[in-house]
């Protein structure tokens, strides 16, 4: 609008020129840029001012003004049970208004930690080229909405792995530079973000890039890990662990069970290297308050985890809930009908409040970006349209009991 | 110059009404009518839809569309046609018709406009949806907009809770949401609310036990039910949807729902 502005004012001294020029309005008025008046070079600078005001014109119509997305005023989160959390999916989201809805309303159902998955391919495409633009999008809505970010890191840039190996894949020899992103994500968001978790449920073979699932070689990337964020930031937490809730049986070569992959973290020397454990407790089909065994996956198999954190010195650390809760669809074998699944994540965040070693208690998940188009859709929140689906108004009603 | 008018026009007519052959049959069509063999992805865990007795033995609404089905094609092609069951979980019953392992998906398989790209669609056969159910001797009630300010049950977390809570706020719903749907039509029989909001197979299961309750109207949100093929299998499409009507003018389907749907001794979700 600046530059129409200008060109308009342009015009008008030309314009007055001209009618100086002339002396006045009269019978023999020519078109300014056709006046004898004026020099010829002037009057071809006119016409080219003209065409330019008029694209510009032209453009400034045609084009829809961006959507104004501000982060606005601070807000605080306003509930009765401050460990309540969700696990989000913004990492693919591309329009802003989007990631700030998306927290507004984590916000509103009286939620205050979020756990978000900051991929490190995406920041460092690059080799020690770094783009934190939509990073800082997501932590500081998340922030400005009062929330606290869990952050999770993982997904290795292509340049960092073999060809054609999965994301998950990290040679041991890339440690080093996984510990370097890790360290620049500290710096980079210190003071915004106080937790980071370690990869993803390296228990399964998948998420451990398909070289057979190692607790030592995990042990030895928290290592390398922490030593290098420690010198960033002391005071950022890392979280270990994150391991999925398996019966896996010995030997299996797509899993290994998370009780005995903790276990073998410890044995393996982890201990010193990380500095809260973070747990994914799904219920599949049992309620919340089912007992926990080592041969049932179910919520307070979070309990179990904790023993032998106990067990292994640790019981003065810290757990978080980065993962959890239950899926309602019709005909997923570990489903629960919806007014199960409503009940028994209620009943959770409630037995969170009592256990006082848990920190924060971040269900999956609260909305996806698009469809997954299979049972993972029946774990949501919210469906991708923000359509709050009845847990969601359950959720809140609870937390503002 | 007229001459080459006159010349053109003719081609013009004659290309646009030339009687044309018929379309060529697809593959997968032929190959059902040389083999008589319909092969039909089914994830077996649903009933009343389809399930399995453990030893193998199907039954089930679906099993006894898809048998309906080959039926009409043994006697309009003269020739007999089986259906054989192949099955899959749920959540891989589209990668494996794609993958050709079946010819159809006939497993209570919702509607989904995200998949039109990927497969066909059949007609609709059942509506899965939440309806308005009222007391058998409620007269008045003909919509949910006759509900304002009234009692609704639901089913905790239902779709029909969540379309009760999307008109909450203008129509005044007094929501009660109850453990199940018999919970929720228990309270109705007993004066508890005014209406619920509930599928036909929970309505149809409470009646048939219980009773007076009634349906009115049409769903309040359309779930349709559907049967899905290969994008490369129109012939099969057509010849699927036009059993399905034919079904559904001639009154087989409505005696499937009443074999299915209301008589049956086993209640599903």
């Amino acid at each position: 609008m600046r530059i129409l502005t200008r060109l308009g004012q342009i015009c008008q001294s030309l314009y007055r020129e001209g009618e100086r020029g002339r002396g006045g309005e009269g019978e023999n008025f020519l078109p300014l840029s056709h006046s004898p008046t004026l020099p010829r070079v002037f009057q071809t600078i006119f016409r080219v001012l003209q065409a330019a005001a008029l694209a510009a014109l032209l453009y400034a119509l045609a084009a829809p003004p961006p959507i104004l997305v501000t982060l606005g005023s601070q807000q605080v989160v306003r509930t009765t049970n401050p460990k309540v959390g969700v696990h989000t999916r913004v990492t693919d989201e591309v329009e802003e208004w989007k990631i700030k809805k998306n927290f507004e309303m984590v916000r509103e159902m009286g939620a205050t930690w979020v756990v978000e998955y900051f991929p490190w391919e995406y920041i460092e495409n690059d080799e020690g080229n770094f783009d934190w633009a939509h990073a800082d999008l997501v932590v500081d809505h998340a922030r400005r909405q009062g929330l606290t970010v869990i952050a999770r890191l993982g997904f290795v840039p292509r340049w960092a792995r073999p060809k054609d190996s999965v994301t998950s894949y990290l040679d041991e020899a890339r440690y080093p530079a996984f510990a370097h992103f890790a360290a620049e994500f500290a710096r980079h968001f210190a003071g915004r973000v106080q937790h980071i978790i370690i990869w993803n449920e390296p228990n399964l073979n998948f998420e451990w890039g398909y070289r057979g699932v190692d607790p030592a070689g995990y042990a030895r990337m928290l290592q390398a890990v922490y030593a290098r964020v420690k010198k960033v930031d002391p005071s950022v937490q890392i979280l270990g662990g994150a391991l999925a809730p398996t019966l896996a049986p010995p030997g299996t070569p797509d899993a290994l069970n998370d009780l005995d992959y903790l276990q073998q973290m410890y044995d393996a020397g982890a201990r010193d290297y990380f500095d809260a454990l973070a747990i994914h407790a799904y219920g599949w089909n049992a309620p919340a308050d089912e007992a926990p065994s080592p041969r049932r996956v179910n919520f307070r198999r979070t309990e179990l985890l904790r023993e032998i954190m106990i067990k292994n010195g640790d019981a003065s650390k810290r757990a978080l809930i980065t993962e959890g809760g239950w899926n309602d669809h019709p005909r997923w074998t570990k489903a629960v009908h919806p007014a199960e699944r409503i009940t028994y994540t209620l009943r959770a965040y409630d037995l969170c409040q009592t256990w006082d070693w848990i920190d924060a208690c971040a269900l999956w998940a609260f909305r996806y970006p698009f469809p997954a188009q299979s049972y993972l859709d029946y774990f949501t929140f919210l469906t991708p349209e923000f359509d709050p689906k009845p847990i969601y108004w359950e959720v809140q009603k609870y937390a503002a009991r | 110059m007229v001459i080459v008018l006159v010349i053109g026009l003719i081609v013009f007519a004659f290309v646009a009404w030339f009687p044309k052959p018929p379309p060529k049959p697809d593959a997968t069509w032929v190959h059902i009518l040389e083999t008589g063999a319909w092969r039909v992805g089914i994830d077996p865990s649903f009933p009343p839809f389809e399930s399995d007795d453990a030893k193998g033995n199907l039954s089930g609404f679906d099993i006894a569309l898809a048998d309906e089905i080959a039926r009409a094609w043994s006697s309009a092609n003269a020739t007999p046609i089986h259906v054989e069951y192949v099955y899959s979980g749920f959540d891989g019953l589209y990668d494996a018709l794609k993958a050709r392992q079946f010819d159809a998906i006939v497993s209570a398989l919702p509607y989904d406009p995200k998949k039109t790209e990927d497969v066909y669609f059949s007609h609709a056969y059942f509506d899965g949806g939440p309806h308005l159910i009222v007391r058998a001797d409620d007269a008045t009630t003909k919509t949910y907009y006759d509900l304002q300010g009234k009692a609704i049950g639901v089913e905790l977390g239902s779709t029909g809770d969540a379309f009760a809570r999307r008109w909450q706020r203008r129509l005044k719903f007094d929501l009660r949401t109850f453990n199940t749907p018999a919970d929720a039509l228990r309270a109705l029989r007993a004066g508890q609310v005014d209406a619920v909001f509930t599928d036909l197979v929970a309505f149809n299961d409470f009646s048939r036990a219980e009773g007076g309750v009634k349906q009115v109207g049409d769903a309040l949100i359309h779930e349709f039910l559907v049967i899905a093929v290969r994008k490369d299998t129109p012939t099969l499409l057509a010849q699927i949807n036009a059993v399905i009507d034919a079904m559904k003018s001639d009154g087989r389907m409505e005696r499937l729902y009443a074999e299915w749907l209301v008589g049956r001794e086993t209640a599903g979700r």
